[in-house]
């Protein structure tokens, strides 16, 4: 793969018999695929280096003579490692290759268990498949075969099933090259060959869910899928994973209206085909047995189901024309249709600006963020961009944990073309072990460390001299003028919106704004957010804007009896803000509350009204990611008992506090975003077929520099 | 085969974080895996030969501390190192080897010559099996593939020598000569090594 990005044009090579064009330096195994043929393969994976160990894509090769015959090899070639050349001759279908191919097979099947029918690989599993077009139809193996253990859990999520292994490497292959962990090898060899953890230690890679998918056998299979279904059971939906902002396309396998497994599905714009194991295993709350199914209203001390008129009563009159003593809190798993007519219903109806979804310690208003300091976007980057970049500056928390999709485009940008990757953290990150440089800072000093390597990294520039000399009270020292060696020319700056989780976040964040603004590298400076529609909510406007409280204001306020309503959206507060004393004070305090939600949280024991919600997979919706990708979720089951569409259920109070034209369709709310913010017009229902539609990135208003942070 | 027990996941250790692993070699060790790595345009070149210098500084064989510093020393990954070496039959990985490691070679030739007998003289004399270690821990006995001395045949490979041809009534005298013999075969078998890898570069030199 790699000769064909080093040399290009293309080379003529014949297919049985078929004279084709191909990129020179294209492996075999992906030129077949042009003529619509197939080799069978093992350890061969599309994004991951060759290595020709299951030997399964045998095939015949020969080269072409300046006076027309062709000169065969005299034994066969592994099409998976054999790159195109001029005059290759390609047979994949002879008779010796057919042998070939059930050879390997029956060689493969001697230790093989075959006990398929327990198998949760069985049904979807590339052995049988190719025993069933390639393999022989019995074997000549009488001998005992080998025993091992059956069930070994390598990790919580992860167990091994060491007799089926067939030891083509690919799970071993994947922690090398693509997460980076490098958590599995083989060890010993020969028919002893097993792929492990050192000395049996948890597999606790942020991406190990991966492994089950790319394993041929059912070698590696998913704990908690284990034995619950058969592939052929379960009816298979794409959709979007809302675990991160990143947007990832998964494929959700459900089963009598239970979530069963997820897999990752093709995106090359997005998450190539890897899920991250937040995404994998983390959807387990959508077959939570205690969802609120029906309304319910306190009655003395006691939450009892209710029916929709009554809540809507109760909400109306407290709501209605609340003005300031009226507030709303969004969580990240709202679609942007939600959140659009939540906000309108709050403007319109109630009057009242206090919305805020961001949960962070720091939560910076219009006029503080890094568009109000700086003139600049938030995010300048695509996540497929990242595979190309040459430098970057990875600031604040694990990148793993917050981008898991940027952090492996980043990291096969350097593994491709060595691209040179700065770390500044508090804590080991999965991003050292391939940076160039890594600034390991005390906790709550991330502002110094930033400001220390900015002053480092001007020292070898010219211009910004205004910058240079406000940072003069911060003396590099030699480490920061080492990392600063890998900034000399562009930059990527990437940084996500948990930073503001720390004390001096906002001052980190401005000073990476100030480094790019500085350096010219505005264009490639990034702070995305982490919570799976942020963005959305960002755009959105669902935030105080000029006049309104924000989290922490609506909080203090509930405490001190000027908020008399609050509404909580698909949020939990004991989980997301920092200081849960407030937050129950805050409910406690608060007159009427509202929680709306689709999973059980503990802010409902405080509820004057429980609203059901439906989860994203119940309900057509929007989400923006991180790069302004509006993906298109569609329900995959009915809701759970009278749950409702949260845009149907603001809807239907809006009606009743101002008859006008109802909606119908989310497709409708979308019409209707378009028509009050343009730059969503890519985003219309029809341009959301496949993988959505990108809304525009780094509109920047003039980029500025902000000293004050250095005093 | 070595037999791995099922257990429970929860309860699975966290493989150690590298700012944790001690660092065990000695300033000798040391300077010898920094002329190493001169040798090697990576580390990862250098993980053999590390093993052997780990091999030797932890008492001839390779416990998971010693697997744990050769991957911090070489930023590799445990689990990488920990596969190499359990690749190759020369490192000892995990269990402690004796003193003296007598390495029976039980290929065709020496077979034909009487390798099963002597192999079966040295079990009854020392009271161990194939391996086996002794309890006082001096000899560790192991069958090994073609030693490539058939000349010799049957030979013997104890620690740094080869011994041969041996026949059943030498073998009596060699056990007490290596029983008297206060050094660590094994130990010397790895130091050999290593200073034979850090001296590769003056052969190549001369030839």
């Amino acid at each position: 793969m790699a000769s064909l990005a080093q040399e290009p044009g293309l080379v003529t090579i014949t297919i049985d018999g078929t004279e084709l064009q191909v990129p020179k330096g294209e492996l075999v195994v992906e030129s077949v695929k042009r003529l619509g043929r197939e080799i069978p393969i093992f350890c061969y994976h599309p994004r991951m280096k060759p290595v020709g160990m299951c030997r399964m894509c045998l095939v015949e090769v020969g080269m072409k003579q300046p006076d027309g015959t062709v000169r065969m090899m005299p034994k066969p070639q592994a099409g998976c490692t054999l790159p195109a050349s001029d005059n290759l001759v390609v047979i994949t279908d002879s008779e010796s290759v057919i042998a070939d191919r059930r050879g390997v097979l029956e060689f493969l099947l001697i230790n093989h268990p075959l006990d398929c029918p327990i198998c949760d690989r069985g049904g979807e599993c590339p052995l049988q498949n190719n025993t069933l077009f390639y393999g022989p139809s019995t074997t000549r193996y009488v001998e005992v075969k080998r025993h091992l253990p059956k069930a070994f859990p390598l990790s919580r999520h992860v167990t091994l099933d060491l007799e089926r292994c067939i030891q083509c490497g690919r799970c071993v292959r994947f922690t090398e090259e693509i997460s980076g962990d490098a958590q599995l090898a083989f060890l010993f060899r020969g028919a002893a060959m097993t792929p492990r953890t050192f000395e049996l230690t948890d597999l606790d890679s942020k991406f190990s869910g991966n492994v089950i998918e790319i394993c041929p056998v059912g070698a590696l299979t998913s704990s908690d899928y284990r034995f619950r279904a058969r592939p052929w059971d379960l009816e298979t939906r794409p959709s979007t994973c809302l675990e991160c902002a990143n947007g990832c396309s998964v494929w959700f396998d459900h089963r009598g209206g239970k979530m069963v497994r997820i897999n990752g599905r093709v995106n090359d714009a997005v998450n190539e085909e890897w899920t991250c194991d937040k995404g994998k295993f983390g959807h387990g709350y959508l077959n939570a047995p205690d969802r609120p199914a029906k309304p319910l209203i306190r009655k003395e001390d006691v939450l009892a189901a209710a029916d929709w008129s009554t809540a809507y009563q109760q909400i109306v009159a407290h709501f209605e024309d609340g003005r300031t003593a009226v507030a709303g809190l969004v969580g990240a798993k709202v679609s942007n249709e939600d959140l659009f007519q939540f906000k309108r219903m709050f403007h319109r109806h109630f009057h009242s600006p206090n919305l805020d979804h961001r949960w962070t310690r720091i939560l910076p208003s219009q006029t503080e963020g890094v568009r109000g300091l700086h003139g600049i976007d938030e995010v300048h980057t695509r996540i497929a961009e990242w595979e190309s970049v040459n430098a970057a500056l990875v600031v604040g928390n694990d990148l793993a944990s917050d981008q898991p999709m940027v952090y492996l485009r980043l990291r096969k940008a350097w593994q491709r073309h060595g691209a040179k990757v700065v770390v500044i953290s508090e804590r080991p990150t999965y991003a050292d072990h391939f940076a160039s440089a890594v600034i390991r800072c005390e906790e709550g000093k991330l502002f110094e460390a930033v400001a220390r390597l900015s002053a480092a990294v001007l020292q070898n520039r010219e211009g910004a001299d205004a910058l240079r000399a406000a940072l003069k009270p911060f003396a590099p020292d030699a480490k920061d003028r080492a990392a600063a060696e890998a900034l000399k020319g562009e930059f990527f700056t990437v940084c996500s919106e948990s930073v503001y989780a720390k004390p001096d976040g906002g001052k980190t964040v401005s000073a990476l704004a100030n480094l790019a603004v500085g350096t010219d590298n505005a264009q490639r400076f990034n702070l995305y957010p982490v919570g799976a529609n942020d963005m959305g909510a960002a755009l959105l406007g669902v935030h105080p804007g000029g006049q309104g409280m924000n989290t922490r204001e609506i909080l203090e306020g509930c405490i001190q009896g000027r908020i008399k309503s609050l509404w909580l959206l698909e949020c939990d507060p004991f989980a997301l803000w920092h200081d849960h004393q407030q937050v129950q004070d805050a409910l406690e305090n608060v007159e009427f509350l509202v929680v709306q939600t689709s999973a059980p949280n503990q802010a409902m024991q405080y509820a004057s009204v429980v609203l059901p919600c439906c989860a994203h997979v119940e309900a057509d919706g929007t989400y923006t990611n991180i790069e302004r990708r509006v993906q298109k979720i569609e329900a995959i089951w009915r809701p759970k008992g009278d749950a409702k569409p949260s845009w149907k259920l603001f809807t239907e109070l809006m009606l009743r506090m101002n008859p006008s034209r109802p909606i119908f369709e989310p497709s409708e709310l979308m019409e209707m975003i378009i028509a009050e913010d343009e730059s969503f017009a890519p985003a219309a229902y029809h341009n959301l077929e496949g993988n959505g539609a990108c809304l525009p990135l780094g509109v920047d208003a003039g980029a500025q520099l902000f000293m004050e942070i250095y005093q | 085969m070595e037999t791995i027990h099922l257990e429970n996941s929860r309860g699975r250790p966290k493989a150690p974080n590298p700012e944790q692993v001690e660092l065990k070699f000695s300033d000798q060790a040391v300077q010898e895996l920094e002329a190493l790595l001169t040798h090697y345009p990576d580390k990862k070149s250098a993980i053999l030969p590390t093993l052997w210098i780990a091999q030797r500084e932890y008492g001839g064989y390779l416990p998971p501390e010693a697997i744990a510093e050769v991957a911090v020393r070489l930023q590799r990954s445990y689990a990488e190192i920990e596969g190499v070496a359990t690749f190759y039959t020369m490192y000892h990985v995990g269990h402690p080897v004796g003193r003296h490691l007598i390495e029976v070679c039980t290929c065709l030739t020496c077979q034909v010559c009487g390798a099963y007998r002597i192999a079966e003289r040295l079990k009854a004399k020392l009271g161990i099996d194939f391996g086996e270690t002794t309890e006082d821990g001096v000899f560790t006995l192991e069958e090994v593939e073609c030693l490539d001395a058939c000349d010799r045949a049957p030979v013997l490979q104890v620690s740094d020598a080869y011994i041969g041809p041996v026949d059943e009534a030498e073998i009596d005298a060699l056990i007490e000569k290596l029983r008297s013999d206060p050094g660590s075969g094994t130990i010397r078998l790895a130091d050999e090594i290593v200073k034979a890898q850090l001296h590769a570069n003056e052969q190549r030199d001369i030839r």
